[in-house]
């Protein structure tokens, strides 16, 4: 495995890359029988070498092509109070907010390195405008998108336009028991949130998925979803629950009888918080290391921030770190993914 | 028992003529393969094969060049095949190839093999490949005993290695997965060069000007997996290699 290190304090010399240069050169030049044809020749074999060099660099040797997910939690705010999530409680400020602009740029980027764009909250509906303008630009880019939704902002215009582009909307949903709803969503939306599903039915088809958090709370729900899921002929997803400042319990079983050995892919995602900020998973808080965020998006190029000499080695624990987090589907999604 | 697995995706009449051409020169084999199978991977352009010793298989999804290998070799070795062979729609066997290459794996201890590719076309960009070794396999240095890679268009290998490694289909294109398998193979097992195996790859270049925005995506294309290989196989890329060309294609003295 190849780590980035600082761009500048891993950059070859000029001398290195004269030296390599000629060191492809030399020998080929050897090749050419028709001597006249020297000139023509060396200026092809610069050319394939030059192309070589673009795509040799470090940074693009750890992140690969379309190796890696980007997930942009797009805001905290959200309009639901549930129960098994906190992060409604720290909802960011207007000026901490991070421009669409600075996102998209960061999109533009890092475009051949995804297999996936994913939009989580709070809600990211509530910024149903900045997430269209990222769905399009996805699309540009031809990088599949996901956006998980707690279902209760979603309109016929917003699922028409968002059918067209061709991405996957996600509906978390825990229970099928308007009587629990309340309870689980801190809000009495489950008449509208049922509704809107089968609206989003109706314009997505096989591309609406429902995402339910197994915990000690819903066990016993989860087969009734994936039932309806069944009867929808959509797909269901199981995430285990784990601590963002909820109050649920996390069901012990399914860690036990889990594989340990399974590496955290998460270290080659690239998360951003409502603010910019860029970290390699949102649990990073497990790792000391990872504490404090790698830089910020609307201050610093991407690139430049990925590769700093403190991402590789937050990537180096995490390929080998055991925390819970690593059976979500953002790591494994194989193991989630019914 | 030989098998010889062709992955396709035709877009154009170009590539139809080329696959017909391929055809009819394993029709022409001295020794003829006990199968022949044309993977279809959702190609956009619809045809039909006139050669009866072809199985045409159409998959379903695209999805690339990796994964219609992968279908054709399970049903190989659902029949048993002792060796399984791979080229390209846009190539031309030479009369020998399959006695040279299977030959080759049955008198050498090598568990795969990989052939000579010379360019079909005759301008100066196919100059250039030849003389570049552009898709030829590597020699790994210092011995030159063994081949680093065999490019998927002129190789083969004995059933038993394809048990253990098929094609990684993560590799969306026709790049790099070839060399993935490879670096993987090596790790078990050695590839032979078999410089008697001809085959001729057509470049699709008209004239050196038209062909040059060709020549430059071409490379961009096969550089561009270089991430995703290097990613696997890091120590293994240390290694030194030299592509084969008509020069040194004799080197190796085995």
């Amino acid at each position: 495995m190849s780590l980035i290190y600082r761009r500048k304090a891993n950059q070859s010399k000029i001398m290195d890359t004269v030296y390599d240069y000629f060191g492809e050169m030399r020998p080929f030049v050897k090749r050419i029988d028709k001597k006249w044809l020297i000139p023509l020749m060396v200026f092809l074999k610069t050319i394939e070498w030059s192309i070589y060099r673009w795509y040799k660099t470090p940074v693009r040797r750890f992140y690969g092509i379309k190796g890696n997910e980007l997930i942009y939690m797009i805001t905290s705010r959200c309009n639901e109070r549930c129960a098994k999530c906190g992060i409604w409680k720290n909802p960011e400020s207007d000026t901490e907010h991070l421009q669409i602009a600075a996102f998209i740029d960061c999109l533009k980027t890092l475009h051949h390195n995804l297999y996936q764009v994913t939009l989580t909250g709070g809600e990211p509906l509530l910024f149903m405008k900045d997430v269209l303008l990222i769905a399009e630009e996805a699309a540009v880019h031809k990088v599949p998108m996901i956006i998980v939704t707690n279902g209760v902002l979603v309109t016929e215009d917003f699922l028409k336009r968002y059918a067209e582009l061709g991405h996957i909307l996600v509906f978390s949903i825990d229970t099928l028991e308007k009587e629990k709803w309340g309870n689980f969503r801190g809000k009495d939306t489950y008449d509208k949130v049922m509704s809107n599903l089968q609206l989003a039915h109706k314009f997505l088809g096989g591309k609406l998925r429902i995402q339910s958090v197994y915990a000690e709370e819903t066990k016993n729900d989860i087969p009734k979803i994936k039932e309806l899921c069944k009867q929808m002929n959509i797909q269901h997803v199981s995430q285990p629950y784990m601590d963002f400042g909820g109050v649920w319990h996390g069901v012990k079983q399914i860690y036990e009888n889990k594989n340990d050995n399974i590496i955290c892919a998460a270290r080659k995602n690239i998360c951003i918080y409502p603010n910019g900020d860029v970290v390699k998973c949102f649990d990073h808080y497990r790792i000391p290391l990872a504490k404090e965020s790698l830089g910020n998006i609307e201050k610093e190029n991407i690139i430049e921030i990925l590769c700093r000499k403190r991402s590789t080695e937050i990537s180096k624990i995490m390929k080998t770190c055991n925390f819970p987090c690593k059976y979500l589907s953002c790591n494994v999604p194989e193991i989630v993914y019914e | 028992m030989n098998v010889l697995i062709i992955p396709c995706y035709i877009k154009t009449d170009w590539d139809k003529n080329c696959l017909n051409r391929l055809l009819n020169s394993i029709q022409n084999q001295t020794k003829k393969f006990d199968r022949v199978y044309v993977v279809d991977d959702l190609s956009p352009l619809s045809y039909e094969l006139p050669f009866d010793f072809v199985e045409h298989i159409k998959l379903k999804e695209n999805g690339g060049p990796a994964k219609a290998r992968n279908v054709a070799i399970e049903k190989a070795l659902e029949l048993n095949a002792k060796h399984l062979f791979f080229t390209d729609h846009d190539v031309v066997l030479d009369k020998n190839w399959l006695y040279e290459m299977s030959t080759f794996l049955e008198r050498i201890n090598f568990e795969a093999v990989g052939g000579m590719t010379y360019a079909y076309g005759k301008t100066l960009l196919d100059y250039y490949h030849d003389i570049n070794g552009t898709l030829n396999g590597k020699w790994l240095l210092p011995d030159k005993k063994e081949l680093w890679y065999m490019p998927s268009l002129n190789f083969g290998m004995k059933s038993e290695i394809a048990r253990e490694f098929v094609f990684d289909e993560r590799f969306p294109t026709a790049a790099g997965e070839d060399v993935d398998l490879c670096l993987r193979l090596r790790s078990k097992y050695k590839i032979g060069f078999c410089p008697t195996a001809k085959v001729w790859h057509d470049f699709g270049y008209k004239n050196f000007f038209s062909g040059f925005k060709h020549f430059v995506n071409l490379f961009k294309k096969y550089k561009s997996s270089s991430a995703t290989v290097y990613e696997g196989h890091t120590v293994l890329l240390w290694d030194s290699s030299e592509a084969i060309y008509k020069g040194n294609m004799y080197e190796s003295n085995l």
